[in-house]
């Protein structure tokens, strides 16, 4: 009997038992879309994370503190970077062009009877160069404010908004922590990095931060969260990274392990991928496990197929169908319901991806990998799944078969 | 002349050790080309033993059987299936029509198996199906049809391979006297175009239109005559 024959005849058994046959898709069908939607929204989530990396520019650096045990352990890090060492890389890396040291602390921002919560952020003029954030209105604070620890403010643009509507920001005064502040420059809108909004941020100079609002330094000079940098350009990034590596270390006196890290954007899209890999893979194990269940299913149903169409297999067996015939039959009516599900899986994995791209910051889209791989995955759930209730109508004794009533 | 079947000390057991049970001992029976030949004989008589190993449904365990002259006694499940195939047409009391075919499709079913194409399939079927009085009924499926009619979809099946030998199985044992009759002289028509015809029966009426009675009792063929023209002398027969 040839392939055809063999496919014409499973087509009308499943047919003659539509609501079954679409039953058992099902959980073909819900394993393959969940595939498809979940690799879909992991890579998406990866490529999110790596615009957002890479928007910062390919020679930008960050020195953030903490040795790589303490930070994996999420501890308190030791506040070891400080504003001498930003100031030192300044002026003693050559392949650096700007630096900008940042000190961060949530507080209460008041305008007269108006009152919101926001990321300060202390910093130094060469934050605009380095981050590529320019000043819409008025100015950024200038060399000047940082060395006088002036208290002189540039509102993000969400920030301005929520405190002064409609009114113009520039010259009033506001409160940080209840200190008073000048109004000297609303910044541009920029958007969010990671989830975090930069546009509802006050800046300020970093002294005035250290002195006025976070007020404590620590033992080796003024502390700061992390320090950004900008290299000459992208090809002496790994002679930057080196020299800051070996300035700090002179100057923190490390003899074992670094109590910092100098990463760049490389580094830290390689940290994005590494995550959201984790994730997208523990995405994809989940819904592969639906795929699974959903071959068991295939094989329940074609178990219970076997045992009540003994009759039809004693009848095809007396008439003179082989062993193999009966096998190939009852396997490719398992893979057909195998491979169907999955095509229509997959569509529905595909209309889910979509759906998550049009509602969400996500650009999941469509891995072909994924696609392929689901629908050869469940072809062969079908087979693997289809072998055991394929043979045992195949070894079936037609006389015993014929008269099971 | 031929022979068609040639069963030489045929055993059949079953089993073994202290639970061995001989369905078979020791038959021989020989049925030649153009027979009409009933198998009668109580249950546990070995008759359906016997239909089985004629039919290449079972090896026996000990004798030689063959089939058209060719020795089919030892011959694996798969060769075993293409001998049915080619050489056997099966009828059995519960018709086995497939439900989700049609009467036509029911019919082509041993030609697929028999590598027939397509075209050829459905010439042949309709022929057969003409030969039964069913030419109107080609595309109604088998719950469309009375039983008379189902089992002529049935016995359509059995000889649309042109088979040498037509092995029925109670094929009267679902049917009303009248539906009875209509399949009888269907196997008797079929028989006079020159098919071999062996029939189960436990039915004496049915058994008394055919040419030749075999009985079984205990696993041995133990009357073998010609089948007498009424019904009253035959049930005397046996004791």
């Amino acid at each position: 009997m040839n392939l055809g024959e063999s496919l014409n005849m499973a087509v009308k058994t499943l047919t003659a038992n539509k609501l079954r046959s679409a039953l058992t898709m099902l959980g073909i069908i819900i394993g393959n879309a969940s595939v498809i939607t979940m690799v879909g929204v992991g890579q998406g989530a990866q490529r999110y994370a790596s615009e957002q990396f890479e928007s910062l520019g390919p020679n930008v650096l960050f020195i953030i503190p903490g040795s790589e045990e303490a930070r994996n352990r999420t501890i308190d890090l030791p506040r070891t970077l400080t504003l001498e060492d930003a100031q030192a890389i300044a002026s003693q890396v050559p392949t650096v062009t700007g630096v900008a040291p940042q000190l961060q602390t949530q507080q209460r921002i008041v305008y007269r009877n108006r009152n919101t919560n926001a990321l300060v952020l202390g910093t130094t003029p060469e934050f605009t160069v380095v981050r590529d954030f320019a000043v819409e209105r008025g100015r950024f604070f200038s060399a000047l404010d940082v060395q006088r620890a002036n208290r002189v403010v540039a509102l993000g643009s969400d920030l301005a908004k929520s405190l002064f509507g409609s009114q113009d920001p520039l010259g009033q005064e506001i409160r940080i922590k209840n200190i008073s502040f000048q109004v000297i420059g609303v910044m541009e809108p920029k958007g969010a990095f990671l989830g975090n909004n930069q546009d509802d941020v006050a800046y300020i100079p970093i002294t005035t931060m250290s002195s006025r609002i976070t007020g404590n330094t620590s033992p080796y000079g003024t502390e700061v969260s992390f320090i950004s940098v900008m290299a000459r350009d992208e090809a002496s990034i790994n002679a930057a990274q080196f020299q800051i590596r070996n300035l700090l270390r002179l100057r923190h006196k490390v003899t074992d392990v670094d109590d910092f890290a100098v990463r760049s954007q490389k580094d830290a899209l390689e940290i994005v991928g590494n995550v959201t890999n984790a994730l997208t893979l523990m995405l994809a194990a989940i819904a592969g496990i639906s795929l699974f269940v959903g071959g068991i299913g295939i094989m329940n149903i074609m178990l219970v197929s076997v045992r009540e169409r003994t009759q039809e297999i004693g009848l095809r067996k007396a008439i003179g169908a082989s062993q193999q015939d009966i096998l190939v039959q009852f396997m490719i009516e398992a893979v057909i319901l195998a491979a169907i599900g999955g095509i229509v899986g997959t569509a529905i994995g595909i209309g889910g991806v979509t759906l998550v791209s049009a509602v969400t910051p996500l650009k999941a889209g469509v891995s072909p990998t994924a696609v392929a791989l689901a629908v050869c995955v469940s072809g062969g759930i079908g087979l693997f799944f289809g072998v055991v209730p394929a043979r045992q109508a195949a070894k079936l004794d037609p006389i015993v078969a014929l008269r099971s009533a | 002349m031929q022979t068609i079947i040639r069963l030489e000390h045929i055993s059949k057991v079953y089993g073994s050790g202290n639970t061995e049970v001989w369905a078979l001992h020791d038959v021989s029976l020989t049925v030649n080309a153009g027979e009409y030949c009933a198998i009668m004989g109580p249950s546990g008589s070995g008759k359906s033993t016997a239909m089985n190993i004629i039919g290449c449904l079972d090896r026996p365990t000990e004798g030689s059987y063959y089939l058209d002259g060719m020795d089919v006694a030892r011959l694996g499940d798969n060769e075993l299936a293409q001998i049915r195939n080619r050489k056997i047409g099966f009828v059995f009391q519960q018709f086995h029509l497939l439900p989700q075919l049609s009467a036509i499709e029911n019919v082509m079913l041993p030609m697929i198996y028999a590598g027939i194409p397509h075209k050829e399939r459905q010439e042949r079927a309709a022929e057969a199906l003409t030969r039964v009085g069913l030419a109107n009924r080609l595309n109604n499926r088998p719950n469309q049809l009375s039983g008379g009619q189902q089992q002529r979809v049935a016995i359509a099946r059995a000889i649309v391979n042109r088979p040498v030998l037509l092995l029925a199985d109670e094929p009267t044992g679902a049917l009303d006297s009248h539906t009875t009759q209509e399949v009888l002289d269907i196997f008797r028509e079929l028989n006079a175009s020159g098919i071999t015809v062996v029939m189960v029966t436990h039915e004496p009426e049915v058994a008394r239109q055919t040419k030749r009675i075999v009985w079984f009792r205990d696993g041995q063929v133990i009357h073998d005559h010609l089948a007498p023209t009424n019904l009253g002398q035959m049930t005397l027969v046996p004791s």
